[in-house]
C-alpha cells in the first residue's frame, strides 16, 4: 500500500475570480513508504501548490488525498491527524520561529501533538542531532542563530513530531554552497536513519540527483513524469523542452557517447568520476 | 476573514472616475459627504440616492464589489435604525403601547440615517476603487501642501502613507504564509475559548513583527541607496493636471448640492420639531 496517493486532484486559485487559474489538475500519483522523491519543476508548475495537499494545508477543488490508508478530508480527525503524519516544512521555514529559546521552538510540534513532558525532551534531543544542532544553541534565543542555523532549527521542529512523511519544499533555497550540501547530507542521512519518506521539493537537479531515489517532474500544473532518477534523466529532450536542464556532467557524458565513447550515463559528478575512473581502471 | 479587508482596493478601469483627477474626486467626495447632511426631505434624499446610484453606475465598477463594501457597514446601519426607531420621539404616533412608542419622526430618522451611512460608504468606496492608492496618496499631498508653511511636514506622511498602503497586500500574504507553517506543526487556531484563542496567535504574531522590521529596516536602506531625501525639491513621475473633465465633474457636484439645497427650501423638513 502506498503511503501517499492522490486520486484525480485539482486545486483552482483566485476561485470565482476573473483570474481563476488551475494550480494543479488531474494529479493520480503513489508514493511508496521509505521513498525519496525529488520534486522537480520550474517556478509556477505547480509544485508547492502540490506539496501542500498532503498535509491538509490546502483542500483541493476534487480528488481524493490518502495517507496512509486515510483519506485525509473524510473527518476531522483525519485532517489533524494528517497534519502529524506528514511532517511539512515550508519554503525559508526560518521565518516561522517564534519561541524565546530553540528548544522551545522544537518542542512546539510535539507539544500541539499532546505528548508528555519527557517524550517531548527525547524528541527535541533526536531532532537537533538529526540536524546537526549542536546541545549548546538549544538553550540559545532563535534569533540569534546564523542563517543556516536558524534553517536547520525550523526543520528540526518539523521532524521532532517524527512524522511518517517528512516534505521539504526547497530546503537550499538561499544558502551557500556549504550550507547547502549540509542540509542535503542531514536529508539522506535522516532517511537512513528512520526510514521515513522524504519528498524533496528542488530546483536543482544536480541536488536531487544526488540524494533521490524517485523523481517527480511537475510542467504546467500537472505530473509529467514520475519514475527513478534513471528513466526520468534519461528523457534529456523532454526535459529540456519543458525548460529544465539536466546537469551539466550528464550534458558531457551524452556528447561523449555521441562521440563513440560509450561511457553510459551519470548524473553527479561523484557518479561520473567512477565511471572515467572504471574505465582506466582506477578506482576512486 | 483578512481578505476581506476593502480598504485601499483598487479596481482596475478606464471609466471617467478612474480617468477624473485624484484631488478633484477626493474633494468632490468631501462635499458630497457633506451634502449627505443637509438633506431634510424625502425628495432630495431622493436626489442624493440618485446620484450614489449614478457614481456606481459611471465607474462601471461590478455591483457585487460595491455590496461588498457595505456589508461590513450592515450591522451598524441595522443598530443605528433599530436605536433611532425606538428612541426619537415626536411627529405622529404610530404606535403608542404601554412598554414602546414608534412615532413618525423615529421611523423617518432611522430610515434617513440608514440612507445617510449607506450612500457615504459606497461613494467613499468609490473613491479608492477608482483610484490607486499611490494617486491618493499624491493627491493628499498636494491638496494638504498650504500646511508646510506651519512647518508640517506633509511629503514625510504622505510618504509613510504609501508605504503602509503598499504592505497592506504584503503583510496579508506574510500571515498566510506563516499561519500555513505553524498549522503545518500543528498549531490549532480555529478552536478553544477566548484565551485559547490569543494565545495562539502568539506563534503567528511573533514572527510577523520580526519580519516587518526586518523589512522596514531592508526598505529604508534601499531608499537610503537610491538617495531618498524627501521634502523639497522631489518631482512626480505623473504629474497630476486638471482637465475639462474634472471641471465638469465640479459643475456637476455644485448643480447637485444645489440641487438639494432648493428641494430642502421647496418642500421643507420632513421631521416635525
Amino acid at each position: 500500500m502506498p503511503i501517499l496517493s492522490m486520486q484525480g486532484v485539482a486545486h483552482l486559485y483566485n476561485k470565482g475570480t476573473p483570474s481563476q487559474s488551475k494550480a494543479i489538475y488531474d494529479i493520480n500519483l503513489d508514493i511508496e513508504e521509505g521513498e525519496l522523491v525529488g520534486i522537480i519543476g520550474h517556478t509556477g508548475s505547480g509544485k508547492s501548490t502540490l506539496v501542500q495537499h498532503f498535509n491538509g494545508i490546502l483542500k483541493p477543488e476534487c480528488g481524493k488525498i490518502i495517507v496512509d490508508g486515510t483519506d485525509i478530508w473524510s473527518s476531522k480527525k483525519a485532517t489533524r491527524e494528517a497534519r502529524f503524519k506528514v511532517g511539512l516544512c515550508f519554503q525559508y521555514p526560518e521565518y516561522q520561529l517564534f519561541e524565546e529559546t530553540v528548544y522551545k521552538d522544537i518542542s512546539f510540534g510535539p507539544k500541539n501533538m499532546g505528548l508528555n513532558e519527557e517524550e517531548i525532551h527525547k524528541r527535541v534531543l533526536l531532532a537537533a542531532e538529526y540536524v546537526g544542532l549542536k546541545k549548546e544553541l538549544l538553550e540559545k534565543s532563535p534569533f540569534d542563530l546564523s542563517g543556516g542555523e536558524k534553517r536547520r532549527a525550523a526543520i528540526a521542529g518539523v521532524i521532532a513530531m517524527q512524522p511518517k512523511v517528512l516534505i521539504l519544499d526547497e530546503p537550499t533555497a538561499g544558502l551557500d554552497p556549504r550550507g547547502r550540501d549540509k542540509i542535503l547530507d542531514m536529508i539522506k542521512s535522516y532517511r537512513e536513519k528512520t526510514g521515513s519518506t522524504v519528498l524533496l521539493v528542488s530546483h536543482s537537479m544536480e541536488d536531487v540527483a544526488k540524494i533521490a531515489t524517485k523523481v517527480l517532474v511537475m510542467n504546467n500544473a500537472r505530473v509529467e513524469m514520475y519514475g527513478t532518477v534513471d528513466e526520468v534523466y534519461s528523457r534529456s529532450e523532454e526535459l529540456r523542452n519543458i525548460g529544465l536542464n539536466i546537469p551539466q556532467v550528464s550534458k558531457i557524458f551524452e556528447l561523449l557517447n555521441k562521440n563513440g565513447l560509450n561511457l553510459g550515463s551519470a548524473y553527479t559528478v561523484e557518479k561520473a568520476a567512477e565511471i572515467i575512473l572504471s574505465k582506466g581502471g582506477a578506482s576512486v | 476573514m483578512i481578505k476581506d479587508i476593502t480598504i485601499g482596493q483598487y479596481y482596475n478601469g478606464n471609466s471617467v472616475l478612474h480617468r477624473l483627477d485624484a484631488r478633484m474626486k477626493i474633494i468632490l467626495t468631501v462635499a458630497f459627504i457633506v451634502s449627505i447632511f443637509i438633506c431634510k426631505n424625502f425628495w432630495s434624499l431622493g436626489l442624493m440616492v440618485l446620484f450614489t446610484l449614478q457614481t456606481v453606475i459611471i465607474s462601471r465598477v461590478p455591483l457585487k464589489m460595491v455590496l461588498k463594501s457595505i456589508k461590513p457597514i450592515a450591522i451598524i446601519v441595522l443598530f443605528t435604525s433599530v436605536i433611532n426607531i425606538f428612541y426619537i420621539k415626536g411627529g405622529t404616533p404610530l404606535i403608542d403601547g404601554r412598554y414602546i412608542d414608534i412615532t413618525t419622526n423615529g421611523v423617518f430618522t432611522a430610515l434617513f440615517m440608514a440612507l445617510r451611512i449607506v450612500c457615504l460608504v459606497v461613494v467613499s468606496s468609490m473613491l479608492t476603487y477608482t483610484t490607486t492608492p499611490t494617486m491618493l496618496t499624491d493627491a493628499i499631498e498636494k491638496l494638504l501642501s498650504p500646511l508646510k508653511i506651519f512647518k508640517i511636514p506633509v511629503s514625510t506622511l504622505a510618504m509613510m502613507m504609501t508605504l503602509a498602503l503598499r504592505f497592506i497586500p504584503t503583510l496579508v500574504d506574510e500571515i498566510d504564509r506563516i499561519t500555513n507553517a505553524q498549522k503545518a506543526r500543528g498549531a490549532n487556531l480555529d478552536d478553544g475559548n477566548f484565551i485559547e484563542r490569543i494565545k495562539a496567535l502568539v506563534p503567528i504574531i511573533v514572527p510577523l513583527f520580526v519580519s516587518s522590521i526586518r523589512r522596514a529596516i531592508e526598505l529604508a536602506d534601499a531608499m537610503d541607496c537610491r538617495c531618498y531625501t524627501g521634502g523639497p525639491g522631489r518631482t512626480r513621475m505623473k504629474q497630476m493636471k486638471f482637465c475639462l473633465r474634472d471641471f465638469i465633474a465640479l459643475i456637476f457636484i455644485v448643480l447637485f448640492i444645489a440641487g438639494i439645497v432648493l428641494l430642502n427650501y421647496y418642500f421643507g423638513a420632513v421631521l416635525v420639531k
